[in-house]
């Protein structure tokens, strides 16, 4: 199957064992984008804009969207193993770029930390794996993924992609797609709860320069954890973003990618 | 033919403000336990207690009993606790297990140590049920519930493991591992108690009882979605081998009896005590938290037919108390209208076992006594002596619906 409107295609991949679904757009270098723990719902302005600069990589982690999903990927060591093989069977160029948001964040700072030439520059996107200090981080077990939708946003009513993607043609079948996805994360993330008792202590050994981005009213992961990243990682650097929620991506999709490319592309 | 009759309770926790419940939107899980009184819960416990040794002694031949997790609609979190009382407190009739909630638990070896003590303290008077668990235990047990099935799968087999193979082994599988399995205290029956299997009729327990060969016990469903229970039950036992026969067959139906039918229909409303329902009210995510119903599950012709009839079962949608009586989810009357509509529900399903869900709610310790002897004077003499006709009842519910 292949879709095209002209800024991306997407298709189905083998990729390291699993059958892959990969949305892709642009041309120039390599950019990998790891989405988080509820699914990718689609090309999002914010990789249009990104493919300007960067042939940008959007796969559905294994278990998400239509990506196949394998009994042994149970935890986000086992994902983080399974994304380097990705990057290795595509070819993709090392070291590259990646963004990785909230889970996929956690994610790439996973393999980064054990596999220092993979990835040139990180950039965390209100990445889960480390617990606030003061605070929770919202559960989404407790809530239905409607909830979690709206509770990603700062303020889902003014928020375009919002209402592009979860808002008034949202249909069953989406409902079943984000129900699978909540499976998927389930088993990565059930207990200990989206944080990694590991993880804190293991960023300190990160190598690779790294952006931080929050959204100021993230009420899923409070931005009190961007300062707990950022001081974690030598060198990281960190950027908030006001009126926006979790998803900073969808929110904010013009002030995130001037942010990433003020990061990534430093001299363009 | 119906061979023993069992009576049930589920020791609600009545007295919790119900208008606090409507304000939250749900009666369980995340209801504010600020709202638990332990002396009521003292006053409450003595009364259900005092009710089970009373249809002990009269004429039921034991009680169901079973567990659920915050919630008011059970005071009882723990099986094996309630269990072990009834071991000592009552003399004669089983004790019917219905069950212990096996994916929850980190150490199943723990529930084969105390079913295995219960047994021995009742002198082999118990029957042991496993089920899954509502959604809702999952979460206040904060278990995975993706693995849920199976770790119920594998907890089974420890625990029947633990109870037949000869001790010490080692246990190495997927959820559960032992260095050594050797638990001193064995059951008194042998190879061990009986194992059945309850439900609301989720075609996955279903086949899994029917392969497993264990009685599999509708939980109270409207009486129309019955023939999908068992032709399942049928089908998979003929393939492993067997015929099923009355013995496989267990039925749970809400029961209010009283002297005239006017008053057991009033009393009956007991069973809708809770908001106007019978099992309380969650949100859907509550009930089916990620992953606890397979995808294959959701699309089965038979679980759509499930979800999709008019349920007071968890997850069903709302019913009111007519349509409850309408579809056989609970009967009420003077012992003789009970009798025949037990015996239509007896053609259709032809049990081997029955229990009688007899009291719930505010109904009051008298009103149960009342209950308690018309149907051990009466009902379940009448069923025990009645000999179902499946052509019949089959014909009667494709006529009436």
């Amino acid at each position: 199957m292949t879709e095209t409107d002209g800024a991306f295609t997407e298709t189905f991949v083998e990729a390291a064992g699993l059958r892959i679904q990969l949305r892709r757009g642009g041309d120039g270098p390599p950019l990998l984008v790891l989405h988080g723990e509820l699914g990718v719902p689609g090309w999002l302005d914010a990789y249009a804009q990104l493919a300007r600069h960067f042939t940008v990589y959007v796969p559905s982690l294994p278990g998400f969207g239509q990506s196949s999903r394998p009994d042994w990927i149970a935890s986000v060591r086992d994902l983080a193993a399974w994304v380097s093989w990705f990057v290795r069977d595509l070819k993709l160029g090392q070291p590259l770029p990646v963004i990785g948001f909230s889970l996929g964040g956690w994610v790439a700072a996973e393999i980064a930390i054990v596999n220092p030439g993979i990835f040139s520059k990180l950039v965390l996107v209100g990445p889960a794996g480390v617990a606030p200090a003061d605070g929770q981080i919202w559960d989404y077990f407790l809530h239905s993924t409607k909830e979690a939708f709206a509770q990603a946003f700062a303020d889902p009513a003014t928020a375009k992609e919002y209402a592009r993607f979860y808002g008034e043609g949202w249909t069953p079948e989406d409902d079943r797609q984000a129900e699978w996805n909540r499976e998927m994360a389930a088993r990565l993330i059930w207990k200990p709860y989206m944080r990694s008792h590991t993880l804190a202590a293991l960023l300190g050994g990160l190598a690779t320069p790294t952006l931080v981005v929050w959204g100021r009213q993230d009420a899923i992961i409070p931005v009190s954890v961007c300062d707990r990243y950022v001081r974690a990682i030598p060198g990281a650097i960190s950027r908030v973003l006001d009126r926006c929620g979790h998803l900073p991506e969808m929110e904010r999709p013009d002030e995130f990618v001037q942010t990433v490319r003020e990061f990534l592309l430093p001299h363009a | 033919m119906v061979k023993e009759v069992f009576f049930f309770t589920e020791m609600g926790y009545t007295a919790y403000p119900q208008d606090d419940a409507r304000r939250h939107g749900y009666n369980n899980l995340m209801f504010p336990n600020e709202h638990f009184r332990p002396e009521r819960a003292r006053e409450l416990y003595a009364m259900y207690f005092d009710e089970l040794l009373y249809c002990t002694e009269t004429g039921f031949d034991g009680v169901m009993i079973n567990e659920h997790h915050n919630n008011p609609l059970s005071m009882m979190p723990s099986v094996n606790v309630i269990g072990a009382v009834l071991a000592r407190t009552t003399r004669k009739g089983k004790i019917v297990f219905l069950g212990n909630v096996l994916p929850i638990h980190e150490n199943p070896l723990r529930v084969a140590e105390e079913v295995a003590m219960i047994d021995i303290l009742s002198g082999g008077r118990v029957v042991c049920g496993f089920v899954r668990g509502l959604g809702q235990e999952s979460l206040a047990t904060n278990v995975n519930p993706v693995y849920n099935r199976e770790r119920f799968d594998e907890a089974h087999n420890v625990i029947i493991a633990a109870w037949t193979r000869p001790g010490p082994f080692r246990w190495e599988g997927r959820h559960f591992e032992y260095r050594v399995v050797n638990p001193w205290m064995k059951p008194l029956q042998k190879p061990h108690p009986a194992i059945w299997i309850p439900g609301v009729v989720s075609p996955e327990s279903v086949r899994w009882a029917a392969e497993h060969k264990y009685p599999y016990v509708a939980l109270a469903p409207p009486l129309h979605v019955i023939d999908e229970i068992y032709d399942l039950y049928d089908e998979v036992a003929q393939r492993a081998g067997y015929t099923p026969t009355s013995e496989q067959r267990g039925y749970a139906i809400r029961v209010c009896v009283a002297d005239t039918d006017e008053e057991a229909y009033e009393q009956g409303r007991h069973f809708f005590w809770q908001l106007g329902t019978s099992f309380g009210i969650a949100p859907k995510h509550w009930l089916q938290p990620p992953g606890y119903v397979s995808r294959e599950a959701k699309a089965s012709r038979r679980e759509q037919i499930r979800v999709g009839a008019v349920n007071i079962t968890p997850g069903g949608p709302p019913l009111s108390y007519e349509e409850a009586h309408a579809t056989y989810q609970i009967v009420s009357g003077n012992p003789d209208t009970v009798i025949r509509k037990l015996q239509h529900i007896i053609d259709v399903v032809d049990p081997g076992y029955m229990i009688l869900w007899g009291r719930e709610g505010l109904m009051s310790h008298e009103v149960a006594i009342r209950g308690i002897d018309l149907m051990t004077q009466e009902v379940i003499p009448a069923i025990k002596a009645y000999r179902a006709d499946r052509e019949q009842g089959r014909r009667r519910l494709a006529s009436t619906g």
